[in-house]
């Protein structure tokens, strides 16, 4: 049977975060939050192979208390454990301290053959993650998997969609694989699964529940970028705004403005 | 570690055997820039075979050496050989900086070397500066969906790592130096230890209508799009401009068009003669995709930040507005028709 992990994570709406004009801070509080949506279409992923292949899948997410919300989402459409790892030294990780804890928290439940992530987030945008976590695993990796082709004799056979094509690859187990949405749109739970969700057990890990954890790496202490610095972008001057009425006047002055570039 | 231990900048010249991805001659040019800064020397790696004339024209970015590999398990793009040659160059020669083009196999390989030599990793800075307080890299970059600019850097680590989207940075050769250093390594790399290996590459068909790169006009629809119903207008007006549509993430995102057709920086980088965009709110993401001669904006939105962007702006509904210029340039062609 395949041991299936499915790493997600919880973001906030990244159209309703502001940044304070006085402090320069973001302004997260009250902000909704929502599960990375490409997430999603790495767990239907996981769900289709298990269907295929047969499997179990474990669902880890790494953030505040109430990142527990993201995983019975994600339990209700089909996981079978979940994992919290949730504490404060975790907090104001980059990519390379958070694939540290990921792997050490994943390692508790043992070895797993498939490895599904999202190809990015949509609040820190990296898209580094995935390869890092499959070189702390010790994994292959397939990344922005178009289609899964065939699992079998400690294989999986996939589609890559590059630039300007697809390219199949073949790689051994254990495998990390980043998907595009195009053949793993998400699915809705059903009611059952839904109800079921809110009661279900999950593992949380703090800092002191992951064997062997170096405190050094993990947090701000392991990570290995910062973000001094956010201001606003800087906008240029605003353009000229047609104003004469009317949609249609407007349209119509526009128009004349295109023939007289020269673009019509 | 001392940080002053670090020398010097490099540049991954991705390739296909044939020709070096113009990504990476951009990467050359603009940090031949930040090499002059920093007084950095700047490298370009080359990983197998590339025609001569393709190393000239990365010789004509300015750089100051390259450094060849040549060995087993380069022959087509594979994560593990890539990644293994990176880590080993890198503790031999122990550069300040590695920067990679943010292809899709660029930004695959690049954080699996920066976990291998435990560093930092950044991606899709739009900028870069050099601090010469902290010797350190300033990657500047949309963060937050676009709505604000972060200043990333690695302060401690080293070798920086850094991919960049293709179309960032501008190919703009100043002329190959004297004297250029050539260093050749052989790092092997045994076929079978390669975990993931290629099998296949099948091209995709070629649709005109995908190609939007240098298209002469695009129609770009934002997310003020209501659903995939109101699109057709504006392939109506597309096709009455001699353009072609194109759209932001959010309409990515929302499956209403293929990803080929998103503008922007983890999109399509344009260069257009005239570009509409209907709905679109202006995130800086967006807009860095963006090199037109003539930018028009509607959006409902009075503050939307498109409107800082344009060169002429409509505010209304981007439906009325399309439906009444197809209706104008309809009219247009039916006067010129008859006369």
């Amino acid at each position: 049977m395949l041991k299936i992990l499915v790493c997600v994570k919880q973001i906030p709406d990244v159209d309703l975060v502001k940044m304070d004009p006085e402090t320069g801070n973001l302004v997260r509080a009250g902000v909704p939050t929502l599960t990375n949506p490409l997430d999603l279409n790495a767990l239907e992923a996981a769900v289709q192979v298990k269907e295929r292949y047969g499997g179990e899948i474990t669902l880890i997410t790494m953030g505040p208390p109430m990142a527990e919300s993201t995983l019975r989402e994600c339990l209700a459409v089909g996981g079978d454990e979940a994992i919290l790892i949730t504490g404060r030294p975790f907090g104001g990780a980059d990519t390379l301290s958070t694939s540290y804890t990921i792997v050490k928290a994943a390692d508790m439940k043992g070895k797993f053959d498939l490895i599904f992530c999202g190809k990015e987030t949509l609040d820190g945008a990296t898209g580094q993650m995935a390869s890092q976590l499959a070189e702390r695993f010790d994994a292959s990796q397939i990344s922005f998997c178009y289609s899964i082709d065939d699992i079998s004799d400690g294989k999986i056979r996939a589609t890559r969609a590059l630039e300007t094509g697809k390219e199949i690859v073949e790689a051994t187990l254990p495998c990390l694989l980043t998907v595009e949405k195009d053949n793993f749109y998400g699915r809705l739970p059903n009611l059952k699964a839904y109800l079921d969700s809110k009661t279900r057990e999950i593992t949380t890990y703090t800092e002191n529940d992951i064997d062997g954890l170096d405190l050094n790496l993990i947090g701000v202490p392991g990570s290995g970028t910062i973000v001094p610095k956010i201001y606003p972008p800087e906008l240029p001057e605003p353009g000229q705004i047609i104003h004469t009425g009317s949609p249609r006047s407007d349209a119509g002055r526009l128009i004349e403005i295109l023939a007289e570039k020269g673009s019509i | 570690m001392q940080k002053s231990d670090y020398r010097n900048m490099w540049v991954y010249i991705e390739h296909d055997g044939k020709t070096a991805a113009p990504v990476a001659l951009e990467l050359c040019c603009e940090l031949r820039r930040l090499c002059d800064t920093t007084g950095d020397r700047l490298y370009a790696v080359i990983l197998g075979e590339l025609p001569a004339s393709e190393t000239d024209r990365i010789r004509e970015c300015g750089i100051d050496g390259i450094i060849q590999v040549r060995g087993t398990g380069y022959e087509y793009f594979n994560t593990d050989a890539y990644a293994n040659a990176f880590t080993v160059l890198s503790r031999k020669y122990n550069p300040s900086a590695i920067f990679v083009g943010g292809s899709i196999n660029g930004r695959d390989f690049a954080p699996r070397f920066a976990v291998q030599l435990n560093t930092g990793c950044t991606s899709d800075a739009m900028q870069l500066e050099y601090d010469p307080e902290t010797g350190d890299i300033q990657f500047i970059e949309p963060a937050v969906g676009g709505k604000i600019m972060a200043v990333i850097t690695v302060p401690e680590l080293r070798p920086q790592v850094g991919t960049i989207r293709p179309g960032t940075f501008r190919y703009a050769p100043t002329g190959a130096k004297p004297e250029i250093e050539l260093i050749e390594e052989e790092i092997s790399f045994d076929p079978d230890a390669i975990r993931c290996r290629h099998i296949d590459f099948i091209p995709d068909e070629m649709d005109p209508e995908m190609d939007i790169a240098n298209a002469d006009c695009i129609v770009c629809v934002g997310n003020g799009l209501k659903d995939s119903e109101h699109l057709e207008r504006y392939r109506k007006l597309a096709k009455l401009l001699g353009g072609k549509i194109g759209c932001t993430r959010p309409l990515f995102d929302r499956g209403i068009l293929p990803y080929k057709l998103q503008i922007g920086q983890s999109g399509v980088m344009v260069k257009t003669k005239l570009y509409l965009s209907f709905g679109v709110s202006g995130a800086v993401n967006h807009t860095a995709g963006i090199d037109a001669d003539l930018f028009i904006a509607v959006d409902k939105n009075p503050d939307a930040q498109i409107f800082n962007y344009c060169d002429y702006g409509i505010v209304g509904d981007m439906d009325e507005v399309c439906d009444e210029m197809i209706e104008l340039l309809k009219a247009r062609e039916a006067q010129r028709a008859s006369i």
